[in-house]
């Protein structure tokens, strides 16, 4: 998949740049509330335990100050992507201890198959090792400017 | 909806969340990106405690359907099952099947609308 389309997943109505919240629970509660602001949803209790069983497993946050909270549950009908940014961090336990300030949010519907999100995570994954990439999605500050992330050149 | 199957549908997604986990090529490919699977005990023991409190004779029914069905519990969309596809009677639709839990007389799958 390259990386202008993987910019097709993102809207900017699912993108949240000024996260507030500084603790895990707290953020993912924000973000979820936010994807039901957006009717993206059906419940968002059912997304957020589904979130919370998933940290459960193992922190989705990878290090480098970037999470990607991720799973499939009935609550979605459809493939949503969200990006989120905190410039102040957020304590997200992440595998390196520290603060997170970028998150990918996957989520999909239960009756797709993982590799839906699989391969958006892999790509998503594999961007942020650039560090210029890197360095930019923790700078920006709106839509068009994640737009430019995707779509610029490599490192 | 009913508490019953809310805590029904939270079963759902956990199960496939334990599912994957426990399915090797899922888990690798995981593994391989960077995610430390190491919480299954964790999902096991919410598992159980999710569904002790689902009653008896509904947890037993969706056990039956998942033996068969990755997923035995499902919302309806437009008209149509997700499970199978097979359009879903007028009747489906009347004031109680809002409240209910339904069955999909083609696949077996219990329906809700969300």
């Amino acid at each position: 998949m390259e990386a202008s389309k993987l910019i097709s997943f993102f809207e900017e109505d699912l993108c949240i740049f000024h996260l507030r919240s500084r603790k895990k629970i707290s953020a993912l509660t924000e973000i979820v509330h936010h994807l039901a602001l957006q009717k993206r949803i059906s419940d968002e209790r059912f997304i957020l335990d589904m979130l919370k069983n998933r940290e459960n497993l193992g922190s989705t946050g990878l290090g480098n100050g970037v999470a990607f909270p991720h799973g499939r549950s009935l609550a979605i009908k459809e493939l949503t992507v969200l990006f989120a940014r905190s410039a102040a961090g957020v304590d997200f336990e992440a595998l390196d201890g520290k603060p997170t300030h970028v998150f990918f949010l996957i989520l999909a519907p239960s009756d797709k198959g993982s590799e839906t999100y699989l391969a958006i995570l892999s790509e998503l994954i594999g961007l942020i090792q650039k560090p210029a990439k890197l360095k930019a999605l923790n700078e920006t500050v709106d839509f068009p400017s994640l737009v430019g992330i995707f779509e610029g050149k490599d490192d | 909806m009913k508490d019953e199957h809310r805590l029904l549908i939270a079963l759902q997604d956990l199960d496939i969340m334990i599912k994957e986990v426990k399915d090797k090529a899922t888990s690798k490919e995981l593994e391989d990106l960077g995610f430390k699977l190491t919480g299954l005990s964790v999902l096991q023991e919410a598992r159980t405690k999710l569904a002790s409190a689902v009653p008896k004779t509904l947890l037993n029914r969706y056990e039956k359907l998942a033996e068969h069905y990755t997923v035995a519990i499902l919302p309806v969309s437009g008209s149509r099952c997700l499970g199978c596809f097979v359009k879903l009677p007028t009747s489906f639709f009347s004031s109680a099947s809002r409240v209910e839990l339904q069955t999909c007389e083609n696949c077996g799958r219990l329906l809700y609308i969300p």
